[in-house]
């Protein structure tokens, strides 16, 4: 099966490139997936129900660096793969399904930012898609030989039955109006409102004359016109991606998480009813998002009955028709054959061209070991990327061997950038560099997060970095 | 040449804000001002401008950070000046001082505290501009409330200013303030120019150690910059005056004290018809003596010009005071407590009351700056009670404690010395505050993040790392703070409900409240501790009244007039510690033989017996008498270093108390007294952990319910002993009595 798969160019540099970045790559996911092919499984027969006209609803949890979000990619690669529209967003503390102080509609806007087709995989296809609601109208007008108008029309009262869907209709129809007459301010007044990006109703209505606008209240009703939307324009339906809802768990006021959750359960029992349609959910979140009862998702009642688990389905056993579905952590030999892979990747397939052997790929995973312990398997995004700077460095420096290379990679933890002291502070705070030391640095600026001066981190860091209550 | 460097700094400034200038008819700018003018364009470093109440430190600062700001062509969104005022008043001031100088300019001013209607703050939210007035408690809120917006809030950030900054310096509030001017920093991932505005008082680099927290303190003298107004030598007019309290005195109706009488006939006669502020150094004490003076002045049919003014008081009825203070027309006295010690607009007063020994020679120069214009002599009259002596009194009363200690604070204050602020105490309760505060903007965080944003290099950076860990623990004991699997530190379920709730942005403790209404008109509140109860006589506002209704649901007493009444007991404003420089000099006025000339003719006399009786008990030969059974150590040092002997005496399993600039041990002979002293002396310096685990009630932050005793103990090792201190004292007296 691996020999099928052929590593062309634009994938490769893909990966590295976002590897590297710290970020999951937007193609080429199959180069790099360890493992997971019954839960893959699972997920291309919930997109085969969305696209069917059905709705799927699953919540993917695992701890920290089990790789969801990788996993979430890839099913989205998978859903545009066979023609829905994709959606996907973090939650954040400015971005939740439901507030007051407009998080969720920033959440809505970041979802249509993110919106990608099969054409256009890596995001902002919303104009596209609008514009293909429009040409394929008129193609079907064209067919059936009536005039664009009447199938517009037709189209735009299958919307407006919808909850919110009045207004909605309306803006395509302005939408469809402009595209008609040429007029580009009007279209692009239209999609600004559909990404959700006025946020006060006396601007919209200036604008298009509508009375609504996307707002934190309306965001699931307004993703449930999109799907059929989506589906008006010949897509199969619109597939949404919810990563890190662990920030959701970490909201500090128990009444905004609960109104989160209720969102939540109205889109499962919606989805589970398949009163949605064309419309698929899928959410990341760790094991106490989920199961935590005083602040995760069981801590609402009623979402805890709906989501308790298959009491028979444990360890060996698994059933992956429920709406949970669980990612086991990556263990120390996941990482081992991920490291293996991304070895090939870099050399574009071909074993001869491999710059590190296999007994380097142990001691690089025992050297992240000794320097922060287990965790360089539970959070393996900064050890991957490591390690794709530790080839970089290998491939553009042909004389150099990798065992004297090893004792630099500096696997750090991520942090909150807006926690960093400032550059001024940390300067105080630490000893004057001697002149040898910067010039040093300098000189080997190309490969600078392997041949910076390795201080060990100090043992009362390790203690606050080890922290538990 | 004057002329021409005052010119060089007038040019700096735009030129709108000078036609602000020619129209607001000013002749000349002010030293000060003329230096700020040049320190601060174009902006580069930190400042600090001390100058005395209403000598233009507002202007100094704003004339030039108002100039800079017509002259940039940003328009990004974003605060360009945050201002930080510790009172709510200062703020309404300060606006509308600020209003008129920024209208004419465009630069749109925002004030933000409780007061502020809701709808003000959203439109500010919404289009972030220009200048911000605020309290660190609404500084608190935003962080806490809209943490992920204070990014963008202050993006465009340029200074800020920090008024009446020696009121912060040392206090869990300023370390409070230091913490979110450090936040704010980390959100704009920037240094941040700040411009403290303070009174002349003392050192002041300890002010620029506190407005910019240097690890290296080698070059932060370099780094802000200070400027000093040149001030005016004013004349000062002073007096002391000594009243004598009945020794049998009637326990139930104290506001018939015939000392209290006398003072109010004083103040009566002499301040009527004229401006004055009259300090107490308790709200009760304030109520107490403005009943008095209004049932005098109804007596006598005279309008009444005496007023009460307090934290407690309604701003309805503070206003009104102040305002009347501010007109021309009506002579108002306020009687008031250090509420009116701040920069609060009243304009100047033409004397200065003192009823009792103040706590403190700084807050005893802050109320002295307020009286006397320009070139007027500041007037000050110091009202000190001493106890009628009988055959009981206690040896410590023959020496006149209070009198020998207010003479002490005013040298002291002519010598133009003032206690410096204490800068040992950890804070572990703002730090309990600041964590929690720090999980709620963040949605959570790591330990090692909050211990890079808050401790190192941060302002709590005096906590070791294991308090640190240790206080993260007894937060998650108490619920305070839960983690997630991957070590993020949350708000527990009781963190989030202190969070959530109003009450946690301030750091000073809070009672709760109860509203005082009157016919529904409120006067101000009271705590629940006055142990009120229906039909109860109180004295408040400056008036008497019958308790009508308490109701328990709404927190709220309705009064009703009535003739009789007793003084509520107010909370907070306790004294302080008296600094070892004011008891050391009260030892030199009793040893030494002047009379100052200040003194009225009673103080003079109990001056005297003060010193007779000083005599009289050997202290000048030794500070240990005999007492009963036990033994007076009249030691006359600062609290902190009596504080630390008692301890290391309670140690040794003696009998400890503590009165004054004295140790009253029991069952031990001045000889065997003598000994110990001695021999602690060659012990050298005690370890203040131990002691500290000696001392009794420790709790005195308001999370300190937080911490265990391990922290409690830190905490009171750091601020309230000195064992170094403490032996020099040791071995002085150990020398002494060799």
């Amino acid at each position: 099966m691996k020999a099928a798969l052929t590593l062309r160019p634009r994938d490769r540099s893909a990966i590295l490139q976002s590897l590297r970045a710290g970020v999951v790559p937007r193609h080429g996911h199959r180069h790099i997936q360890v493992g997971r092919h019954q839960e893959l499984e699972a997920l291309v027969h919930d997109i085969d129900r969305v696209a069917d006209a059905g709705s799927a609803i699953r919540f993917v949890i695992g701890p920290f660096g089990s790789g969801k979000t990788f996993f979430l990619s890839l099913v989205r690669a998978v859903g545009l793969q066979k023609k829905l529209v994709t959606v996907h967003a973090d939650m954040a503390p400015d971005r939740r399904l439901f507030s007051t102080g407009g998080q969720a509609r920033l959440l809505y806007a970041e979802l249509m930012r993110n919106m990608a087709t099969r054409s256009r995989p890596d995001g902002d296809a919303l104009a596209a898609v609008v514009e293909r609601f429009a040409s394929s109208a008129l193609g079907e007008a064209r067919q059936r030989g009536v005039e664009a108008p009447v199938v517009i029309q037709e189209r735009l009262e299958s919307l407006s039955e919808m909850v919110g869907g009045y207004d909605f209709a309306h803006v395509i129809g302005a939408y469809w109006q402009a595209h008609d007459s040429g007029d580009g301010q009007l279209q692009t007044q239209a999609i600004r409102w559909l990404r959700g990006e006025f946020s006060t109703r006396t601007d919209a209505r200036k604008a298009l004359g509508v009375r609504t606008i996307v707002d934190d209240h309306n965001v699931y009703d307004q993703l449930k016109l999109m799907a059929r939307f989506v589906r008006l324009a010949g897509y199969g339906g619109l597939f949404v991606c919810l990563d890190e809802l662990i920030n959701l768990y970490k909201l500090s006021n128990k009444r905004a998480r609960d109104s989160n959750f209720e969102q939540i359960l109205r889109i499962l029992n919606d989805c589970l009813q398949g009163s949605a349609e064309g419309l698929g959910f899928v959410f990341g979140g760790t094991p106490e998002f989920l199961t935590d009862t005083r602040r995760g998702l069981y801590s609402y009642q009623a979402l805890q009955s709906r989501l308790a688990e298959n009491s028979f389905a444990s360890d060996e056993l698994v059933d992956l028709s429920g709406p949970v579905l669980r990612l086991a952590n990556l263990m120390p030999e996941d990482i081992f054959v991920l490291l293996g892979k991304l070895r090939n990747v870099y050399a574009s397939d071909d074993p001869d061209q491999h710059l590190i052997p296999d007994e380097g790929l142990s001691a690089f995973m025992e050297h992240c070991s000794r320097r922060i312990g287990d965790r360089y398997f539970r959070t393996p995004r900064n050890t991957i990327k490591e390690f794709v700077n530790l080839l970089a460095v290998l491939e553009q420096n042909p004389s150099a061997d990798w065992r004297d290379l090893l004792p630099n990679v500096r696997v750090e933890e991520e942090g909150n950038p807006d926690l960093a002291p400032l550059p001024e502070d940390s300067e105080a705070s630490e000893a004057p560099r001697s002149p040898e030391q910067a010039s040093a640095t300098s000189a080997a600026a190309e490969t600078e997060s392997l041949a910076e001066q390795d201080e060990a981190p100090a043992d009362d860091d390790e203690d606050l970095a080890s922290f538990r209550l | 040449m004057v002329d021409d460097s005052r010119s060089t700094a007038f040019e700096l400034l735009d030129e709108r804000v000078r036609q602000w200038i020619w129209d607001a008819g000013w002749t000349e700018l002010r030293d000060i001002q003329e230096a700020a003018i040049r320190s601060l364009i174009p902006p580069r470093s930190d400042v600090i401008i001390a100058a005395a109440t209403a000598a233009g430190k507002t202007e100094a600062a704003f004339l030039p950070i108002c100039s800079h700001l017509v002259s940039q062509q940003d328009v990004r969104e974003g605060v360009q000046v945050l201002y930080v005022s510790p009172l709510k008043a200062l703020i309404n001031d300060q606006y509308r001082r600020l209003s008129d100088l920024c209208e004419p300019l465009e630069i749109p001013v925002h004030r933000w505290h409780g007061d502020v209607p809701s709808s003000r703050k959203r439109k500010m939210l919404q289009a972030p501009a220009g200048i911000l007035l605020i309290t660190p408690e609404s500084l608190e809120a935003l962080f806490v409330v809209r943490g992920h917006s204070m990014g963008r809030l202050f993006a465009r950030l340029g200074w800020v200013v920090i008024d009446e900054l020696h009121a912060f310096m040392g206090t869990d509030r300023g370390r409070q303030l230091q913490s979110l001017l450090h936040r704010i920093e980390l959100r704009a991932r920037r240094r941040i120019p700040r411009v403290g505005l303070s009174a002349t008082l003392g050192d002041l680099s300890l002010a620029a150690r506190y407005l910019r927290p240097q690890r290296t303190p080698s070059n932060d003298a370099q780094r802000v910059e200070t400027i000093v107004s040149s001030g005016r030598s004013q004349e000062l007019l002073l007096q002391i005056r000594g009243y004598l309290t009945p020794a049998a005195q009637p326990t139930a109706e104290p506001a018939a004290s015939s000392d209290a009488e006398e003072i109010v006939d004083h103040l009566f006669e002499t301040l009527r018809g004229e401006d004055h502020l009259v300090f107490a150094n308790s709200r009760s004490h304030v109520e107490h003596y403005a009943d008095l003076l209004r049932r005098r002045s109804q007596r006598e049919r005279l309008p009444n010009e005496f007023f009460p003014h307090h934290g407690n008081l309604s701003r309805d009825l503070r206003e009104e005071v102040e305002s009347r203070l501010k007109d021309q027309v009506a002579p108002t006295t306020a009687l008031c407590t250090s509420t009116l010690e701040l920069g609060i607009d009243i304009g100047c007063v033409t004397s200065i009351g003192q009823i009792g020994a103040p706590f403190s020679v700084s807050s005893l120069r802050q109320r002295l700056g307020r009286s006397g214009r320009r070139d007027d002599p500041a007037t000050l009259r110091v009202y000190i009670s001493e106890p009628e002596l009988t055959a009981k009194s206690h040896p410590l009363d023959g020496l006149r404690i209070r009198l020998v200690q207010a003479i002490a604070m005013v040298e002291l204050l002519i010598e133009r010395w003032c206690e410096p602020p204490s800068t040992h105490a950890l804070h572990l309760s703002a730090l309990v505050q600041q964590v929690l505060s720090l999980c709620a903007e963040h949605g959570g965080v790591t330990a090692q993040e909050a211990w890079r944003a808050l401790a190192r290099p941060g302002p709590f950076d005096s906590v070791s790392q294991d308090q640190f860990i240790h206080l993260l623990r007894a937060m998650g004991a108490e619920d305070l703070l839960i983690q997630s699997e991957d070590g993020t530190l949350l708000a527990g379920d009781k963190g989030e409900r202190i969070v959530n709730h109003y009450s946690f942005y301030t750091i000073f403790q809070t009672p709760e409240e109860y509203q005082v209404l009157h016919q529904g008109r409120p006067l101000g509140t009271l705590t629940y501790e006055h142990l009120l109860a229906e039909g109860m006589h109180i004295i408040f506002a400056g008036r008497r009244w019958r308790i009508a209704m308490i109701d328990p649901e709404q927190k709220s007493v309705s009064v009703e007039p009535s003739p009789a009444g007793r003084i509520p007991t107010f909370l907070g404003s306790s004294g302080g510690q008296i600094h070892d420089r004011i008891r050391t000099r009260m030892r030199t006025i009793w040893a030494d033989g002047n009379v100052p000339r200040y003194l009225d003719y009673r103080a003079k006399k109990l001056l005297a017996e003060g010193r007779a009786n000083f005599v009289r008990l050997g202290l000048e030969a030794s500070p240990l008498v005999a007492s009963g059974s036990g033994t007076i150590a009249f030691l006359s040092r600062g609290d902190v270093i009596r504080n630390t002997i008692a301890l290391q005496l309670l140690k040794r399993g003696l009998q400890v108390a503590q009165e004054g600039p004295a140790l009253l041990l029991d069952g031990i002979t001045p000889g065997e007294t003598r000994k110990i002293l001695a021999e602690l002396a060659e012990e050298g310096p005690a370890e203040p952990l131990e002691l500290a685990a000696l001392a009794g009630n420790k709790q005195v932050g308001k999370y300190d319910w937080v911490l265990d005793q391990e922290l409690l103990n830190a905490e009171y090792a750091a601020a309230a002993v000195d064992p170094r201190a403490a032996h020099r004292a040791l071995c002085e007296l150990a020398r002494h009595l060799a």
